[in-house]
């Protein structure tokens, strides 16, 4: 009893080992927050590349000389008919020179529109809104536009009927024609496009509003003098919104017919979408599909949603990674300043060593006492920084928040990570472990300090001054 | 007094160390024999090996050589716990300088024997009596409105008082005093010396005395003369051939 008893005694008496458990505490506290938030970000990123992103992506490989070997509908049958797969759907996709109808085409700063582009150049996808709805996210792109006056005509009447209705997915690109800005394109039967609502705010452009699209047909001689090029006038129906800045902006969607019409495309589709039935089993089924494509004679690349974006994931990974090795290293320090609060403790307490022994405390006993002190400073201190830890971790938003609107200052820059909000997945299985561990390595460590107090000479502890 | 039972029997105790390159040795075969309730003082000069002897018969340290008996229980083959467990059960130590933990108040202090010979389970049943019986002991030394006080804010006569419980509340049957009163004023030590030599009577206890001063060792029943490393019968005496004290004056606590 009596050792528990005396390191508490110890402890109390001794502000240093207050110190040692907020130490611990904030150690702790700071890689559970830490590590939470990154796992936020992941989760996020994997959400929103996700989101984007089929589960498997077909793409064709062309024959040098011939173009593609098969038509949309023999790699189509494969697909479909392969166990595993629930639906796939064809897109195509090709990049293009964007202006705004009527309006000079300024250049904005690059840094706006993202890593990856150019305000004056897109991505166009041409999709069949109905497959596209039926297996990927589509229609939900087209709801959750924030801006209610940018939202697509089809959205805003589903959500105003009552009872609010889905959307219909075939009238996603429907517009009212008094909406086109332009009175003398009115009249004009010009195809619809979809804009991502950050292109649409950087742009200021409304539902109504046209952009031109030039793009290089198929056979481009890029050795004559003069290019040929491909335009086309598109009326904005309205925007979608993925919830990733760098796609919302670099993206913009159109018909399947009406990118053929503006291409001149003989291509009948650049990849194929596939929705798995099993979202956990992507690589076997993307290796099962490579496997019978290419006995099929259709030469492919498949490639799951985290192989497309292996490297981005893999740096968020990365550095949630580092982080968590780093301040695991800090926590292992903090454990430290318990291993040199119970040195100092027992070259103090030489003389009491004696005094127990002479009292008939056995060396192990007294030993005990200082491993028991190491124990109640990393617990509380393991404890105090789970706590605090899964706290701030579960309101970390409310936190970054409540410090943007005190200090004025913005914390996350949104259009750098992308999210409005600061993510965070508490796992607390995992800080528990951190916990363990931290107590664990904080005890083993205080084991030396405890065995030098065990094994002094009772005799010399009590001569000791 | 021949016709109480034997509590210690020591029998040519031998104690060397080593002092830089020469080996001291400090006890060459001293015996000692201690019957239950007998008070007994041991005297010699500075360096005679008093303390070590002391040490040796409370089991804190091993002879070299030599038999030692504690309560019928031949101690020299025993572990370091079991003579732990032996020493917390049987011997009561009072020292010079008090030797209180500071952490603790007076009454834990007292109690602390008491929880090392208890496990968590065994203290919950017993902490009640362990107090009690805390409690009546600083009660009888004229301590109980002081159980609560840390040892700093205690007089030197107080704290030598708290620490003559600490050494009973076990109910030892040997105490082991190294030079109780050797920092006490006179009077102070005096009312000391009247209570330790009461209380090991009512409690039964045998009172083993190392001392300097003459008139502590004359109350004793039976003295003896530690020289060579050995133990001499002494008649007890003002004519005792112990070093001169010093004036009290210049004893003063420190």
């Amino acid at each position: 009893m009596y050792r528990p008893f005396l390191a508490g005694r110890y402890l109390l008496a001794r502000p240093v080992s207050y110190l040692a458990i907020f130490a611990i505490g904030i150690g702790v506290g700071a890689l559970i927050t830490v590590v939470s938030v990154m796992n936020g970000f992941l989760r996020e990123t994997r959400s929103i590349v996700r989101g984007t992103t089929a589960d498997i992506t077909v793409l064709p490989v062309q024959h040098p000389s011939e173009g593609l070997v098969a038509s949309q509908s023999a790699y189509e049958a494969v697909v479909k008919g392969y166990p595993g797969v629930v639906g796939v759907t064809s897109r195509l996709v090709r990049p293009a020179v964007v202006k705004v109808h009527g309006r000079e085409n300024l250049s904005l700063n690059d840094a706006m529109v993202g890593q990856s582009g150019h305000i004056n150049q897109v991505m166009v996808m041409g999709v069949d809104p109905v497959a596209e709805s039926r297996f990927t996210d589509f229609t939900h792109y087209a709801e959750q536009v924030y801006d209610d006056s940018l939202k697509v005509k089809e959205v805003q009447e589903a959500a105003a009927a009552s009872p609010p209705r889905a959307p219909d997915p075939a009238r996603l690109f429907a517009l009212d024609r008094k909406l086109i800005r332009d009175r003398r394109l009115a009249n004009a039967d010009l195809p619809r496009i979809l804009v991502g609502e950050q292109r649409m705010l950087l742009q200021q452009l409304q539902p109504g509003d046209a952009l031109e699209l030039v793009t290089l047909p198929d056979d481009v001689d890029l050795s004559g003098a003069t290019l040929a090029s491909r335009t086309e006038t598109f009326v904005v129906a309205g925007a979608f919104r993925t919830g990733k800045y760098d796609f919302d902006v670099n993206h913009v969607f159109v018909t399947t017919p009406d990118f053929k019409a503006w291409s001149g495309t003989r291509q009948e589709f650049s990849e194929m979408a596939v929705t798995a039935t099993d979202p956990t089993q992507l690589p076997a089924l993307r290796d099962g599909l490579n496997r019978t494509l290419e006995r099929a004679g259709l030469p492919v690349l498949v490639a799951t949603w985290e192989d497309r974006y292996a490297v981005y994931l893999g740096a968020v990974e990365n550095e949630r990674n580092i982080l968590a090795f780093v301040l695991g290293l800090f926590v292992l320090l903090t454990c430290t300043i318990t291993f040199s609060m119970l040195t100092m403790m027992v070259q103090e307490k030489v003389r009491d060593i004696g005094i127990l022994s002479a009292m008939g405390a056995p060396a192990l006993g007294i030993g005990a006492i200082f491993a028991t002190c190491g124990l109640f400073v990393s617990a509380l201190g393991g404890l105090f920084g789970f706590v605090a830890g899964e706290a701030l971790a579960r309101n970390v938003d409310a936190v970054k928040n409540w410090i943007e609107s005190t200090f004025h200052i913005e914390i996350f820059n949104k259009e750098v990570y992308a999210f409005t909000t600061l993510p965070s997945e508490v796992n607390s299985w995992l800080d528990a472990k951190v916990l363990l561990v931290t107590v664990a390595f904080s005890v083993l460590i205080c084991l030396l300090p405890a065995w030098r107090a065990a094994r002094l000479d009772p005799v010399d502890a009590l001569r000791h001054e | 007094m021949s016709e109480a039972p034997v509590v210690l029997r020591a029998t040519g105790l031998e104690r060397r160390f080593k002092m830089g390159q020469e080996l001291v040795h400090v006890l060459q075969g001293a015996d000692l024999e201690l019957r239950a309730g007998e008070t007994v003082a041991i005297m010699g000069r500075s360096g005679a090996g008093k303390s070590t002897l002391l040490h040796l018969l409370g089991l804190l340290d091993r002879p070299d050589e030599g038999r030692l008996q504690l309560d019928g229980t031949d101690t020299v083959g025993l572990s370091r716990p079991a003579r732990a467990r032996l020493r917390n059960r049987l011997v009561g130590f009072v020292f010079q300088f008090y030797h209180l933990l500071p952490e603790l108040t007076a009454l834990e202090n007292v109690l602390l024997p008491r929880m090392i010979a208890c496990g968590p389970l065994r203290w919950m049943t017993e902490r009640r009596a362990a107090r009690e019986q805390a409690l009546g002991l600083l009660d009888e030394l004229g301590l109980a409105d002081r159980a609560r006080h840390r040892p700093t804010r205690l007089s030197g006569g107080e704290r030598q008082r708290v620490a003559i419980a600490r050494a009973l509340v076990g109910k030892p049957r040997l105490l082991l005093c190294d030079e109780p009163t050797g920092n006490l004023d006179e009077r102070t030590s005096e009312v000391i010396a009247d209570q330790l030599f009461d209380l090991s009577v009512r409690h039964a206890t045998t009172l083993v005395l190392v001392t300097h001063d003459g008139d502590l060792a004359a109350r004793t029943g039976r003295c003896l003369w530690l020289h060579d490393g050995r133990l001499q019968p002494l008649d007890p005496g003002p004519a005792v051939p112990v070093e001169k004290p010093r004036p009290r004056a210049l004893q003063s606590p420190p």
